[in-house]
C-alpha cells in the first residue's frame, strides 16, 4: 500500500495516529474577522487545527473559505475548511476547491449544511447538486488523480477530506449505513456531533468502527447556564442532560463572584467530559476530540487535561 | 395522476386581465375538475366572479382535456365565432393548460392572449379529494427500484442521493419544522423491511444533469 500523503498538520498527526483535538471558529455576520482571529489566537497553542464554519443554520455570515484564509494569515492557526454543499453547484463546488489549494487551505469538511429554509435567507434557491458524501468523492477525485471529469488540473488541490457523524441519530442504523457511504467515498476522518449521552455515543462509535475512519467526537463545553439551556432548547436532536442543566444552573444562582463562576464551569466541565472521553479512548473509539464551544477559548487548557492519558 | 392545481387570488387575476373586457373561459374538466379549480363549477363560479367585476364573459367551455391539443382544436371549431369576439382567455387548468390553448389558437387566433386562474402544485397521488401528495417529481432518471420505491428527489426536502442528512431527528426533517418525514428514513425502513439494506448502503452519484432540465420532449413518432 502507498504511504498516505501528508498536506497539513491535521493530516500528519491523524497518519501518526496521535490524539487530536481541533476546535471550532464561528463567523459572525460581520466582514471584519478581528474577534475571530482573537479567537483562533487563543485557541491555537492547543488544538491542531479549527473549523470554520460555512452559515450555519443557514444564517448568512461570510464565506468560509475566506475565513479560513484569513484566520491562517493572520493567527497561524491551521483551518479545516466546513464546506456545504447547500449554496453552489457541482462546478462551482470544484472551483473552490481548487481556491482552497490556491489559499493554502489544506483540510475541508464536507457537510449537507442546513437548509434554507432554516435560516435568515429561507427565499433563497437550495441547491444540494452535490450531497456530502459525494462532496467527499469529488475532493478525493480532484486530489489523488489530479483531475476533474478526466481532464487533468495543471496544480491539483492537496486536501484532506472528513465528514460529519451524528451518533444522536434516530434511526441510528441509517446514520451509520450513510458514514459507510462516506468512508467509501474516500473520507479521512469523520467528526461528530455534539454528544452527551455516552451509551448511545459507544454504541454508535462501534456501529462505524469496521468502516475504519478515525473519529473525532464532537464536545460542547458549556460555558455558562444560559449557554446550556440554549443549546438544550435550540438544537434539534441533542438533548443536555437533566442533571447538567441543574448543575450549570446551580453555579449560576449560587456563585456571584464572576471569576469564581467561571471557574466552577470550566471544572464542571472537566468533571463530565474527562471521564466521557476517558472511556471512549479505554475503548479505543476515538482519534481525537473536536471541541464546537465557540467564543469559550479559556477552556481549551482544561480540554487538553481532558483528552490526556 | 393527477396534475395539483390550486386557485390563484381572485384579485391576481384581476390584475392579470385588467386590461381586457371580453374574456372566454377554459376550465379543463379533468385534473383541475377534480382539484376544483375548474370543471363546470370553476367555470361558472368565475363567469358570475368576473361579470360581477364588470367583464363581459363572451364563451365558457369545459373541454375534457385542456393540455391535449387535439382536444381543444376540437372544442375551439365549436366556439371560433366567440374566438373572433374574445379580448383575453383565461383558463382554469394547469400550466400545460395554456400552452396547448396556445399552441391550438397559433394559427386562426394567434393575438388573444392566455391568462391562468391557478397555480400548477406538483404531480400528485391521490388518497381522497382534497388530499394530494407529491410522490413523483417526473426527473427523467427513476431511481424507485433501488430506493424500495420512495422518491429521495421527491421525499428528500434537499433531494439528496445519499442521505438520512443531519436535518433529520427522530425521523423527521428539519424543513417545516419536524412535522414531515425525513424521506430517506422512509427509504431505510422500507428497504429494512424488503430485506434490501445493501441498497441503502449503496454510494450513489449525483444526478446527471446534462441531460435533463431544458425543455424535455419525448417525441417517438
Amino acid at each position: 500500500m502507498a504511504e498516505k500523503k501528508v498536506f497539513s498538520k491535521l493530516g500528519e498527526v491523524l497518519a501518526k495516529g496521535e490524539f487530536v483535538l481541533t476546535g471550532e471558529l464561528e463567523p459572525e455576520k460581520t466582514c471584519d474577522l478581528s474577534h475571530l482571529v482573537q479567537e483562533a489566537k487563543e485557541m491555537a497553542p492547543y488544538v491542531v487545527a479549527a473549523n470554520v464554519t460555512d452559515s450555519p443554520l443557514g444564517i448568512v455570515t461570510i464565506n468560509s473559505l475566506a475565513a479560513c484564509a484569513i484566520v491562517q494569515r493572520d493567527a497561524g492557526l491551521e483551518c479545516i475548511w466546513q464546506l456545504t454543499v447547500r449554496d453552489v453547484n457541482k462546478l462551482g463546488i470544484a472551483g473552490m476547491i481548487m481556491g482552497a489549494e490556491a489559499l493554502g487551505i489544506h483540510n475541508v469538511l464536507s457537510l449537507t449544511g442546513d437548509h434554507p429554509n432554516m435560516g435568515d435567507m429561507p427565499e433563497s434557491k437550495p441547491v444540494f447538486d452535490l450531497d456530502s458524501a459525494t462532496l467527499v468523492k469529488l475532493v478525493r477525485e480532484m486530489v489523488d488523480t489530479g483531475s476533474i471529469n478526466k481532464k487533468e488540473i495543471e496544480h491539483p488541490p492537496k486536501l484532506h477530506v472528513g465528514g460529519a457523524a451524528n451518533p444522536n441519530s434516530d434511526p441510528m442504523e441509517a446514520e451509520a449505513l450513510k458514514i459507510g457511504r462516506k468512508a467509501e467515498a474516500g473520507a479521512e476522518f469523520i467528526q461528530t456531533q455534539v454528544v452527551y449521552d455516552l451509551d448511545k455515543t459507544i454504541e454508535f462509535l462501534q456501529a462505524i468502527q469496521k468502516y475504519k475512519v478515525p473519529v473525532l467526537l464532537g464536545l460542547f463545553p458549556m460555558k455558562s447556564y444560559a449557554i446550556a439551556k440554549g443549546f438544550d432548547m435550540f438544537v434539534p436532536g441533542v438533548d443536555v442532560p437533566k442533571d447538567i442543566l441543574a448543575k450549570w444552573k446551580g453555579i449560576k444562582t449560587d456563585i456571584t463572584d464572576k471569576k469564581d463562576q467561571n471557574e466552577a464551569y470550566d471544572q464542571a466541565n472537566y468533571d463530565f467530559f474527562k471521564p466521557f472521553v476517558t472511556e471512549l479512548k479505554a475503548k479505543k473509539l476515538l482519534a481525537g476530540v473536536h471541541c464546537m464551544a465557540v467564543h469559550y477559548p479559556r477552556i481549551f487548557p482544561r480540554l487538553v487535561e481532558v483528552i490526556k492519558g | 395522476m393527477t396534475i395539483i392545481t390550486t386557485k390563484k387570488p381572485f384579485e391576481e387575476i384581476l390584475g392579470a386581465i385588467k386590461d381586457f373586457k371580453k374574456i372566454t373561459i377554459v376550465s379543463c374538466n379533468s385534473c383541475a375538475a377534480m382539484c376544483q379549480t375548474g370543471g363546470e363549477e370553476g367555470a361558472k363560479e368565475m363567469a358570475e366572479k368576473l361579470e360581477g367585476q364588470g367583464f363581459s364573459v363572451v364563451s365558457v367551455i369545459v373541454p375534457e382535456e385542456v393540455c391535449d391539443n387535439r382536444v381543444m382544436l376540437k372544442d375551439f371549431r365549436k366556439i371560433d365565432e366567440d374566438l373572433n369576439n374574445t379580448d383575453a382567455i383565461l383558463t382554469l387548468s394547469c400550466g400545460l393548460g395554456v400552452a396547448s390553448i396556445i399552441n391550438t389558437l397559433e394559427k386562426n387566433h394567434p393575438n388573444i392572449p392566455v391568462f391562468i386562474g391557478t397555480n400548477t402544485e406538483f404531480m400528485g397521488m391521490t388518497e381522497r379529494i382534497g388530499r394530494f401528495y407529491m410522490r413523483c417529481r417526473g426527473c427523467g432518471d427513476c431511481l424507485l427500484n433501488e430506493t424500495g420505491g420512495i422518491c429521495p428527489i421527491t421525499t428528500c426536502a434537499k433531494s439528496l442521493m445519499n442521505g438520512p442528512c443531519g436535518g433529520m431527528v427522530k425521523g423527521k426533517c428539519e424543513v417545516g419544522n419536524y412535522e414531515r418525514d425525513c424521506g430517506w428514513v422512509l427509504i431505510y425502513e422500507r428497504l429494512k423491511q424488503l430485506g434490501r439494506l445493501d441498497l441503502f448502503s449503496k454510494l450513489r452519484d449525483p444526478v446527471d444533469w446534462s441531460e435533463s432540465g431544458h425543455q424535455r420532449e419525448v417525441v417517438w413518432r
